[in-house]
């Protein structure tokens, strides 16, 4: 054990009180209120158990978080790459692009869908003028509007993680691999990939769980099929007023998804996850 | 429209600071209360600028309390300030079951009704723990470019005859409403709604749902699907729909067997201007004020007395004009309080089969 350095320690405590604070005092608040509303009893877990929906409805939740966060990835490794290998000019033009739709609001955003992806929207009046289709395609208000939706949203955090290791990763050592016989595949799986895991890593971990606590875009682009389970925990917080049971649902996804962090943290090596060791 | 709401305003205005110019003499709380600010709560949007310029400045000038807005209106944060003892709102616009539930809950302070002329205001929506403040309706609503008007579906079981009214639908993501139209579109006569046969109802729901395309959950949502051509049948509430013909949409509403329902001031427990809340709910219930608003934008007034100060061609486009009313269905909150959250869970669990 290395002796405590108690100076460099402090540093921790402002984000450990924040922390505290606004993160493990609601949370217990929240663990509290789901067993003590109004006295003690399990009675709103009863009733998560009672009715097939909310089991429904947690999976539809994973579910369109896992493909939100799958293709994600298939678009912003790609573009992380090429953000990391685009000359200066370009690759500032290029970032100015990824981060500005962070600027404009998530409803904004759903809303444009709409416009485009609507009957009579931009592509499916496009498509009928140019010929390519009869009928408008059903675009919305259906699991694909959610996840286009979503993934636009989400892309920019896929993006900026993964941007940043691969910053970091020396271009040189592809060159090397190749000079030392192996193929540009080879050298991609075997050299590129592994060093720009963590970045990757990170990407789908902070995408998957935004995706899980999303609200605004299944509940405007989804159809009856896709409720998400803050849709649920809004209606019982903030319009039937049954805390106990908005608080044991939030209690569940809470469990599942740190649950589903430790699993990934044991699988892959806690250290690769969140630090990037060059 | 405007300068005819501007003129009412200005003859309310005259009157009414009259009249509280002679109750001003009237005792030592008033002016307790004219020293303090008067937080109110409401919906925002349009709905609001109307409250703002028909009632909160007008009651502001008569009276010199000071009115202080907040909004929107949330259930979970009325309930979270009266709980944490943190009370910042004095008066607040909820929905008509919330009236109810928030009296169960504990939530609300008793409304004085020494101090409140009920002279005309429609008696179900005077309740011991809040009063309407305007009503609404959740209608029929068509596309005129796909049917015009008078060959648009006018009751609810030609809302689910597909083969006759072909077209693409959006309804309410909520049993609220949906359930008395499925028992209309069932032959359920108006009048036997309520006590609701729940099975009856979501049987019938059964046969329209698959040609929903759309399950709405902001109030916004159905006018700009009806608007943008998305839908061409649709349930809104009224005020909507009048808004996007205001702005050149082709859309269309049918009073006959649209659910009349109303919105109420409660006074959360423990505000700390328990005493100007009350001077504004007497205050904005009167005839006049109830006109002035409605003048503004066509809810229907909680106060009958109010059709006095309403043209007839404004009338015309209100929930609560007689030929309007007596074609619709109004809620029964006690209904909705006793059966709402087991059904909201059966509703999403429809839903999703």
């Amino acid at each position: 054990m290395r002796p405590l350095r108690w100076t460099s320690e402090w540093l921790l405590v402002p984000a450990l009180a924040w922390l505290g604070v606004f993160f493990v005092y609601p949370i217990g608040r929240l663990f509290y209120a789901s067993l003590f509303t109004p006295a003690l009893s399990l009675g709103s877990y009863a009733k998560l158990g009672s009715s097939p929906v909310y089991l429904k409805v947690f999976v539809n939740t994973f579910e369109i978080s896992a493909t939100v966060t799958l293709i994600a990835l298939l678009l912003g490794y790609p573009l992380a790459f090429l953000l990391a290998t685009a000359g200066r000019r370009a690759a500032g033009l290029m970032l100015i692009g990824i981060v500005l739709p962070l600027w404009t609001s998530v409803l904004v955003r759903t809303y444009a869908w709409m416009v485009l992806l609507g009957r009579r929207g931009l592509v499916n009046e496009g498509l009928q003028t140019l010929g390519l289709t009869d009928a408008p395609l059903p675009l919305l208000y259906n699991r694909l509007g959610v996840t286009i939706g979503m993934v636009h949203v989400l892309l920019p955090f896929m993006v900026l993680p993964i941007y940043s290791v691969m910053k970091g990763i020396d271009v040189d050592l592809l060159k090397a691999a190749q000079n030392l016989g192996a193929n540009r595949r080879q050298a991609f799986l075997r050299v590129y990939l592994p060093l720009s895991l963590s970045g990757l890593a990170t990407g789908c971990l902070v995408v998957f769980v935004t995706a899980l606590g999303f609200f605004v875009t299944p509940a405007l682009l989804g159809g009856r099929g896709d409720t998400m389970i803050a849709m649920l925990i809004d209606v019982q917080v903030s319009q039937l007023l049954d805390w106990g049971l908005g608080s044991a649902l939030a209690v569940v996804l809470f469990a599942v998804t740190a649950a589903i962090l430790l699993a990934v943290q044991r699988l892959t090596g806690a250290e690769r996850l969140w630090v990037r060791v060059p | 429209m405007s300068s005819i709401t501007r003129r009412y305003v200005l003859k309310m205005g005259v009157l009414t600071a009259a009249a509280s110019a002679a109750t001003r003499a009237g005792g030592p709380w008033i002016a307790r209360a004219q020293s303090k600010q008067l937080v109110v709560c409401s919906w925002g949007g349009a709905y609001q600028e109307a409250q703002r310029k028909t009632m909160f400045q007008p009651f502001e000038k008569e009276t010199g309390i000071k009115i202080v807005e907040a909004s929107p209106t949330d259930y979970g944060k009325l309930k979270a300030m009266v709980q944490s003892n943190n009370v910042e709102w004095d008066l607040v616009d909820v929905g008509d079951l919330n009236v109810v539930a928030g009296a169960k809950d504990n939530l609300l302070e008793p409304l004085d009704y020494q101090q409140i002329d009920t002279k005309g205001v429609f008696p179900q929506v005077v309740h011991k723990y809040g009063i309407g403040t305007i009503y609404y309706s959740t209608v029929l609503a068509y596309s005129t470019k796909k049917y015009a008007k008078g060959d648009h579906p006018k009751t609810w079981a030609q809302f689910w005859d597909v083969a006759k009214f072909p077209g693409p639908r959006t309804m309410r993501n909520n049993p609220l409403d949906n359930l008395e139209f499925a028992l209309l579109a069932d032959d359920v006569p108006m009048d036997k709604v309520y006590p609701m046969d729940v099975e009856r109802a979501f049987r019938s729901m059964d046969r329209i749902k698959p040609h929903v395309n759309v399950w709405w959950t902001t109030g916004a949502q159905p006018a700009q699907l009806l608007a943008d051509g998305e839908v061409e049948l649709a349930t809104s509430w009224n005020g909507r729909i009048f808004a996007i013909q205001k702005q050149g949409a082709r859309a269309g509403l049918e009073w006959n067997q649209g659910k009349l329902q109303w919105d109420s001031w409660v006074i959360p427990r423990g505000s700390k201007n328990k005493d100007g809340a009350m001077k504004f709910i007497a205050w904005s219930t009167q005839p006049k004020p109830q006109a002035a608003i409605v003048n503004e934008i066509p809810y229907g007034p909680v106060n009958q007395r109010a059709f006095e100060f309403i043209g007839a061609q404004a009338a015309r486009d209100m929930p609560t004009a007689p030929d309007n009313a007596k074609r619709q269905v109004m809620v029964d909150p006690v209904w909705w309080g006793e059966h709402r959250n087991v059904l909201v869970e059966r509703w999403n669990a429809w839903l999703l089969k």
